[in-house]
């Protein structure tokens, strides 16, 4: 507090004048009129009682003194013109960014029942309370998507009001826009600073945005950003959190009419969980499996067989009866949503010189869940659906193998017939009259499939690998061997299933498990398959192809997009030339997708978005130490009126204590 | 810390002697003999002298019975009861002679606050009475009294004697505080014949109040109470006094700081009306007529109400 009129000097005279003066009036005060009456006796009956009072009557005596120096120095003071320094110093302008990431939903250190944005919110307020009636601030919430809730301005009311509306989100905050937002508003602005509220739990990109922040090395395009300072006030608290960070379903492929459900749990925290994992389906338990987890664990729960009736489906995480509240951590991560994705056809590219028949033939019987298509030797390199082709099955008898292969999943008929080095498993000597004598019937493969006193005219033993599955030997020969390896381009992994044989030269297709054989062939691949679709994590634009979705991309130029319930009204989205487009997903929960037009026009498909992230969901503070000056201190002294001066107050309370000494002296109370 | 303080010789305010157009002026006697017209009518038919003392004597109405003892009339033997009852007791009657009036007037300190308008009333009520008294033929008498002073008017007969009254009431000294008791005592020893004695006085005296009067009714007086009230005095919120005062006694006494509160003022006024109310009751218990004579009420009509009430004069 500085004085802007009189000096102490100049006021303490006057102090001391005026309190002598009081004193003065005082003592005369206390000087009594003495009246005359005829019967003092009677008097003294009345007054006896108030003899008992008479000390607290010189107390009051006192009291009503010190009540009029009190009066007094509140006039001096009044002269003294006394000011907050906040009012004296340079004009601020503060950007007051305050992250409403999911992780700031955790619970805060040493403040039983609040969450870490409550004490950044507290921070705030105390901040915008400190501020100079020339000081002018904005607040900027830094969610997954960037808001200005309290535009720059002088009058704290309205941001106090913004502040009151920011409430934590789903994902992880855009430190990096909100920033960025904030040197564009101090921008030319005098004494601008930057003021981010933050619990530390911040991705990757928000610390690098951050620490470039504080560094003071920001881009070009702002004049005058270098001169901005930036300062951190961190609130940070347990960092125990069981986050759900996957969750899908995809259906079986040979029986659409049932599902699997995968959901993956993480413990993020720093000591041991447990909760219960309940999967939803449109509003009915169809699963529930307790977890345990160490810090750090992560594991994956699939549901089987469930009924693939049910389309939504949602997962919960739940305590157990008497476990620690605070192991869950904040609420957005401990629910995901999932619906039941379409299932393209399965695409099936046989290769073959059209003498197999009974291979075609037991392909054939499979065309309800795939999309068979037949190529000659001839053009099996440069065919375009071996490109697109999820499996493709090489039989192509004494022929030669493609080459190069397809770099996908492959079935090898007799790999080595023609020459051993041409497929990836290769062939190690030939074998006549081979019998089948050791069978592998655990695997999936050969689930159902006898294939004892099969004749083989011939057949190639295969070189295997470290690795390798050995489905049938003879004799201790490896046939038929299963290889998982990088695919042919190197990156992309692929399974192999070379079989050393050409069912032309055995007896296996006129069995019955040959067609046993090739659906569990299909089968398996088709497993392998990924099938589960990611859902969309939130995010202000994520973009969604249509075609993956299942919606018909097919002359789509617009897509009609419905929030999760409750269901704002809709808004329409352009669908570029590649059909993708982009989603507004920033509430967890299932979106309707609705083309507007194109060869799908009025089909609808359901959209999951989850949080689904484990950077949103853990709570450690990943900002470590910071420079000194980029920490920011306790907020400035909160001045008790922002735009008047103090010694009208003064005058004021002055008036006030007359008022109450005149009202209560007339009522004998200060007499 | 000692609550009271000796006064610094606290001055009561002393009303000049009122002067004679003042006290007993033209106006003043033109009241007396309307006063005088109005008593005779109520009185019209009475014998003088009538008066009955409480003397046992030679009178014609009975008054009691006692024992006989040797020596007494064998007259006044009751035979009914010697032959019903067999005792011997003798018939007393009343015995009739002429009654003096003695009014005494309390001329102490008390009586001359509030610029002595207690004084003065009770000087002109005195007056009035003398005139009555003096106008049917009834011997007056007259006593100014205090502790400190006592003069004596003798008792004189005859309307003529009237200017006497006067140039006593007007001459007597005044001052001194209150002492009824000792006042009384002094009244009855130098009456040699009881009478009708009426004390007009504020009483403010908490301890011989009563006393006084009692001590006259045990001399065989008929005491007649006329207590004189100021009514700013009785009720002071109607003076406007408040806040902080040192009250002084006017006959002398400690000194006393108060902070005078409404609620101290109605407590005051409550606790002098119950004195008030406690004299009445006191002389109402022993058959001595008791009036209350406020200052706002003129006094001749304090007299006559005196007369209709009955008790004073007859």
């Amino acid at each position: 507090m500085t004085l802007s009129g009189w000096t102490w000097p100049e006021i303490l005279p006057v102090f001391a004048a005026g309190a002598a003066a009081i004193t003065a009036l005082y003592l005369l005060r206390m000087r009594r009129r003495q009246v005359v009456v005829p019967f003092a006796a009677l008097w003294q009956q009345v007054t006896r009682e108030s003899d008992t009072r008479r000390l607290w009557k010189k107390l009051r005596r006192l009291l009503s003194w010190l009540l009029q120096l009190v009066l007094l120095a509140l006039l001096c003071a009044a002269l003294g013109d006394p000011r907050p320094d906040s009012w004296l110093r340079d004009p601020q302008t503060v950007a007051i960014v305050v992250d409403r990431s999911a992780s700031v939903a955790g619970p805060a250190a040493g403040e039983p029942g609040l969450t870490r944005l409550d004490v950044l919110l507290r921070r705030a307020r105390a901040e915008l309370a400190g501020l100079g009636p020339t000081d002018r601030a904005l607040v900027i919430a830094a969610g997954a998507e960037v808001e200005v809730p309290g535009p720059l301005g002088r009058d704290a009311a309205p941001l106090l009001r913004a502040l009151d509306g920011i409430v934590p989100g789903p994902g992880e905050a855009d430190l990096g826009r909100a920033l960025a937002l904030a040197r564009a508003a101090l921008a030319g602005q005098a004494g601008g600073r930057i003021l981010v509220l933050t619990d530390g739990a911040l991705d990757e990109a928000a610390g690098d945005a951050l620490a470039t922040c504080i560094s003071g090395h920001v881009s070009s395009d702002s004049p005058d950003a270098a001169a901005i300072p930036c300062q951190v006030a961190r609130a940070g608290g347990p960092a125990d959190n069981l986050a759900l960070v996957a969750f899908a379903a995809r259906r079986y492929p040979g029986d659409r009419e049932r599902i699997e459900v995968l959901a993956e749990v993480h413990n993020l925290g720093d000591g041991p969980a447990s909760a219960v994992l309940e999967v939803q389906a449109d509003g009915l338990v169809v699963g529930r499996q307790a977890v345990q987890l160490g810090p750090g664990e992560r594991r994956r729960e699939v549901l089987r067989e469930l009924d693939a009736a049910r389309t939504r489906l949602v997962a919960n995480l739940s305590l157990e009866p008497g476990a620690d509240p605070q192991q869950l951590g904040p609420p957005d991560d401990d629910r995901a949503y999932a619906v039941v994705p379409p299932l393209p056809p399965f695409k099936v590219v046989l290769v073959t010189d059209g003498s197999d028949l009974f291979l075609e033939a037991a392909l054939l019987t499979l065309q309800e869940h795939i999309q068979l298509t037949g190529v000659g030797p001839a053009d099996a390199a440069s065919h375009p659906s071996l490109a697109e082709a999820d499996l493709v099955i090489i039989d192509v008898g004494d022929r030669p193998l493609p080459d190069p292969l397809p770099p996908g999943d492959l079935v090898i008929f007799d790999p080595a017939r023609v020459a051993p080095d041409a497929a990836p498993i290769r062939g190690a000597g030939e074998l006549v009259r081979p019998f089948l004598t050791e069978q592998h019937r655990e695997h999936p493969l050969l689930d159902g499939v006898v294939l004892k006193d099969v004749n083989l005219r011939r057949g190639t033993r295969l070189a295997t690998e470290p690795g390798d599955t050995v489905l049938v030997r003879s004799l201790g020969e490896p046939l038929v061997v299963l290889r998982h390896e990088l695919g042919g381009d190197g990156r992309r992994p692929r399974a192999v299933l070379a079989l050393g044989f050409d069912p032309r030269q055995t007896d296996l297709p006129l069995r019955t498990a040959f067609p046993i054989l090739v659906a569990n062939i299909i089968g398996y691949f088709e497993q392998a398959r990924p099938g589960f679709v990611a859902s969309v994590p939130v995010g202000p634009s994520r973009p969604v192809a249509a075609a993956e979705i299942g919606l018909g991309a097919q002359d789509l130029t617009q897509v009609e997009v419905r929030g999760p319930e409750p269901a704002d009204s809709p808004s329409t989205v352009p669908v570029d030339a590649t059909g993708v487009f982009r989603l507004r997903a920033m509430q967890p929960g299932i979106y309707r997708v609705r083309a507007v037009d194109g060869a799908a026009a009025g089909a609808e498909v359901l959209v999951a978005v989850n949080q689904a992230s484990v950077a949103a969901s853990d709570l450690h503070d990943r900002l470590g130490e910071l420079p000194p000056a980029a920490l920011a201190g306790e907020a400035a002294a909160p001045v008790p009126v922002r735009d008047e001066p103090l010694w009208a107050l003064l005058l004021l309370a002055a008036a006030l204590l007359i008022a109450i000494e005149w009202a209560t002296y007339h009522r004998r109370v200060t007499v | 810390m000692a609550f009271w303080k000796r006064s610094e010789s606290p001055q009561p305010e002393r009303p000049a002697p009122a002067a004679a157009d003042d006290l007993f002026g033209e106006a003043f006697l033109a009241k007396l003999e309307l006063l005088q017209v109005i008593a005779r009518r109520l009185f019209r038919g009475k014998q003088r002298a009538e008066r009955k003392t409480r003397k046992v004597g030679n009178g014609l109405e009975f008054a009691d019975h006692r024992e006989y003892s040797p020596g007494d009339d064998i007259r006044n033997l009751d035979w009914g009861v010697l032959m019903r009852l067999e005792q011997t007791l003798v018939r007393l009657y009343e015995e009739d002679e002429d009654l003096p009036i003695r009014i005494a007037v309390d001329i102490s300190d008390s009586m001359s606050t509030s610029g002595g308008s207690k004084l003065r009333y009770a000087q002109q009520v005195a007056a009035a009475l003398a005139y009555v008294g003096l106008a049917n033929l009834d011997r007056v008498g007259l006593t100014c009294m205090s502790r400190k002073l006592h003069t004596t008017l003798p008792a004189v007969r005859g309307k003529g004697r009237i200017f006497r009254v006067f140039d006593f009431l007007r001459t007597a000294p005044r001052g001194g505080p209150t002492d009824m008791r000792a006042a009384c005592g002094r009244l009855a020893a130098e009456s040699a014949q009881p009478g009708l004695t009426v004390v007009l006085s504020d009483f403010y005296d908490l301890q011989g109040a009563f006393d006084g009067l009692n001590l006259l009714r045990f001399r065989k007086h008929e005491p007649v109470a006329i207590q004189v009230i100021d009514p700013r005095e009785a009720h002071p919120e109607l003076s406007g006094l408040r806040g902080d005062v040192t009250l002084v006694d006017v006959e002398g006494g400690d000194a006393r700081e108060v902070t005078l509160s409404p609620a101290a003022l109605r407590a005051y006024a409550d606790a002098h009306e119950k004195f008030c109310q406690a004299l009445a009751a006191s002389c109402r218990s022993r058959g001595i007529p008791y009036f209350r004579a406020e200052t706002s009420v003129p006094f001749d009509e304090l007299v006559l109400r005196m007369f209709r009430v009955g008790g004073l004069l007859r």
